[in-house]
């Protein structure tokens, strides 16, 4: 097997890694802080493709085109977990969690079907941005520009995300809201505007990743269940709650992907949820997480 | 509630209303097809055709002088749901016949439904061999499409065609309907093409989202072609995906797609992104890209665009307007509504289609169907790829 082909599928599945961590983290921080499981999740970032389809339609695609709608997408699903977050979730933190799945379940039908009203059943398709759009030759092998362009960005975003939860004043009230939500709100903080804010960032990661998707997939309906699916299992593989969790569970997703259609050809599924089910069994809390 | 479930349940209770004479007027056609989800995009326009054939056949009276009504119901490309949709159209809707599904995961399960309970289940797309096959063949299942043996055989006549090419790779979604298309063309090649090798199969799943690792395994076999059973959504994410990662380039596009790739709906959703010089096929190209179009399919395209207010007619109504059609012909011919009269009528059936007379073999109950297929072009008049000079193919497929 030649070096260079292993190089390509070792990028292949960088890439793969870093579009799951832009979308998981928000999932794994939604839950770390918040002890909600937001299923609607992969609904949000099935509003930022769609949406950014649809300003692509507007605007035009030029070249900048294609950035305003990203930003167009991350600011819309970001109102839009504002809404949810103000009018609805606010009544179920701290109950049973069989409210949440059912109420956040409830919204994936509601998006779902919303998104088919309004844009059809149709499969719609966004051009990559033409600075993006070409490939170098690396050791070998073809690395698209763009993926190349998103490896690069999801480090980025976990640095940013690392240095804001660490370093600022912010990150330390989101973090103490993690410890203990009742002492926190005895000391006078803003609990709720905490929550909000945190939920708001999260959709709008959401709603990013769903716009950065569209040129290297097709945007169809039930893109929003099939990814909720692939975030779920890294961040159970990575730990829930646990940033970097996300980061590492996501390279690992993406790597055992990559390399498992190699030694399983005709299988591609079994061994992501085989690493899965391995990891459930011998530490059920995930690489990084800790014991609930 | 989703809107159509809504109407449904509208529906159910408008027809409680004048009961007993209101039954016995129209023959109910149940109709599972998928609604929502990513195969919906075939679902709709299928949908579409057959209401466009029932309102054609209502307008010059009906058949045996009852109105056709069409009961449509979302399987969601779910093998459990259309069963369970299927069930309960016979038995709480009481409809005569069944026409519809999409996949060959749905048609296969709604089969058994059929079998069950003597109600002739025509299946207007489901290709793979299994439907009909000896272990599953029975009076009440008709197949309009084509199956996975004639595909095959005319995938790989489009891939001898193919110059210097000594290894080809295959793609295929994994399950029945991939698996099945992939060995079929792979034994259709060792006839048509034994200096070709197909060296490398690759089976992603239905609906994979990133076809990365795939391509890439492909590419590190050097192939000089590339046999591609992805469709829909699949096909599109796919393309996306291959062209930076230069697949399209290293094979000069020797990729041939024998999964209807060559529709309008297809070629439409991928727009300027579409790798043209690929070939493949469709049921119908709607825009016929040369000469000798059927004078009734230009008709037939005029009004499919009259009645569903595209600007580009699809190219999947076709075949679910044609199993309406052989439907009816049944019914006609029986002399019945009954399933036992209808199917010992459709067996050997021959009927019309806007492009072509179709019969249904009397071993196996469908038609062997060929389809149109040909190279994907630039055209001035159309924003999107069309097939150019569409050849109907395979022209003498013998059944073995």
């Amino acid at each position: 097997m030649a070096a260079s082909f292993l190089f390509g599928q070792f990028m292949g599945g960088l890439t793969t890694a870093m579009f799951l961590f832009l979308i998981a983290s928000g999932l794994s921080l939604v839950f770390g802080i918040m002890r909600v499981i937001n299923f609607a999740h992969g609904s949000f970032y099935m509003l930022g493709a769609y949406l950014a389809w649809q300003a692509v339609q507007w605007v035009h695609p030029t070249g900048a085109g294609f950035w305003i709608a990203a930003l167009f997408s991350a600011a819309t699903v970001g109102l839009l977990g504002a809404v949810v977050e103000r009018l609805f979730f606010r009544s179920l933190y701290g109950r049973e969690e069989l409210y949440q799945l059912l109420f956040t379940y409830a919204l994936v039908l509601i998006l779902g079907d919303a998104a088919k009203f309004i844009w059809g059943v149709d499969q719609l398709s966004v051009s990559t941005p033409p600075v993006l759009a070409g490939s170098v030759q690396l050791f070998g092998s073809t690395q698209p520009l763009y993926s190349l362009f998103i490896i690069v960005l999801g480090p980025i975003i976990a640095f940013l995300g690392w240095l804001g939860i660490n370093k600022t004043g912010v990150g330390r009230l989101v973090r103490a809201a993690q410890m203990d939500r009742e002492m926190l709100d005895a000391l006078g903080a803003n609990v709720g505007t905490i929550y909000t804010g945190m939920f708001v960032f999260a959709s709008c990661l959401a709603g990013l990743s769903g716009a950065l998707i569209t040129p290297i997939q097709s945007i169809v309906p039930g893109m929003d269940v099939l990814i909720i699916v692939q975030a779920f299992i890294v961040v159970v593989i990575g730990g829930m709650g646990s940033f970097w969790g996300t980061f590492w569970g996501s390279v690992i997703y993406g790597q055992v992907l990559s390399f498992g259609i190699l030694i399983f050809p005709g299988f591609s599924l079994f061994s992501v949820f085989a690493l899965m089910a391995v990891i459930l069994i011998v530490r059920p809390w995930g690489l990084f997480g800790r014991p609930l | 509630m989703a809107l159509h479930h809504r109407l449904a349940v509208l529906c159910a209770a408008a027809a409680f209303l004048p009961l007993g004479a209101r039954a016995a007027d129209t023959i109910k056609i149940g109709f599972p097809i998928p609604l929502s989800g990513p195969t919906a995009v075939y679902g709709k326009p299928l949908l579409q055709g057959a209401q466009m054939a029932v309102a054609e056949i209502n307008a010059k009276g009906g058949v045996l002088g009852k109105k056709l009504e069409i009961l449509s119901r979302d399987s969601k490309a779910n093998a459990d749901e259309a069963v369970r949709l299927s069930r309960e159209l016979i038995i709480k809707d009481n409809v005569d016949f069944l026409v519809g599904t999409l996949t060959s995961a749905e048609a296969p399960a709604v089969s058994t439904v059929a079998k069950e309970n003597k109600i002739v289940f025509i299946a207007p797309t489901s290709k793979s061999t299994i439907l009909t096959d000896a272990q599953h063949i029975h009076p009440y299942i008709f197949r309009v499409s084509s199956n996975t043996d004639v595909e095959g055989d005319a995938g790989a006549t489009e891939m001898a065609k193919f110059k210097d090419v000594k290894t080809v790779v295959t793609i295929g979604p994994d399950y029945a309907y991939g698996r099945d298309s992939i060995a079929a063309f792979i034994k259709a090649l060792k006839q048509k093409a034994p200096n070709m090798q197909v060296v490398d199969s690759q089976w992603p799943k239905l609906g994979e989202p990133d076809f990365t690792a795939f391509i890439n395994a492909m590419l590190s076999k050097n192939p000089d072609a590339v046999y591609c059973s992805l469709f829909a959504g699949d096909f599109v994410t796919f393309t996306k995906e291959a062209t930076p990662l230069g697949l399209f380039k290293k094979i000069k596009n020797q990729l041939v797609d024998p999964a209807e790739v060559g529709t309008t709906d297809e070629a439409q959703a991928l727009g300027a992104d579409y790798p043209y010089g690929i070939v493949a096929d469709a049921y119908d190209p709607v825009v016929w890209g040369g000469g000798n179009e059927p004078a009734e399919h230009k008709k037939f395209v005029e009004d499919l665009k009259a009645f569903t207010h595209d600007k580009y007619a699809s190219g999947w109504s076709i075949v679910a307007y044609e199993s309406i059609y052989a439907l009816a012909e049944g019914i006609k011919k029986a002399g019945s509504t009954k399933s036992d009269a209808v199917s010992k009528a459709l067996e050997g059936l021959t009927f019309d289609t806007p492009v072509g007379k179709r019969s249904f073999s009397v071993k196996s109950h469908e038609t062997f169907s060929p389809e149109y297929w040909g190279t994907m072009s630039k055209d001035p008049n159309y924003p999107f790829a069309i097939i150019k000079d569409p050849e109907l193919l395979p022209t003498d497929f013998k059944p073995s």
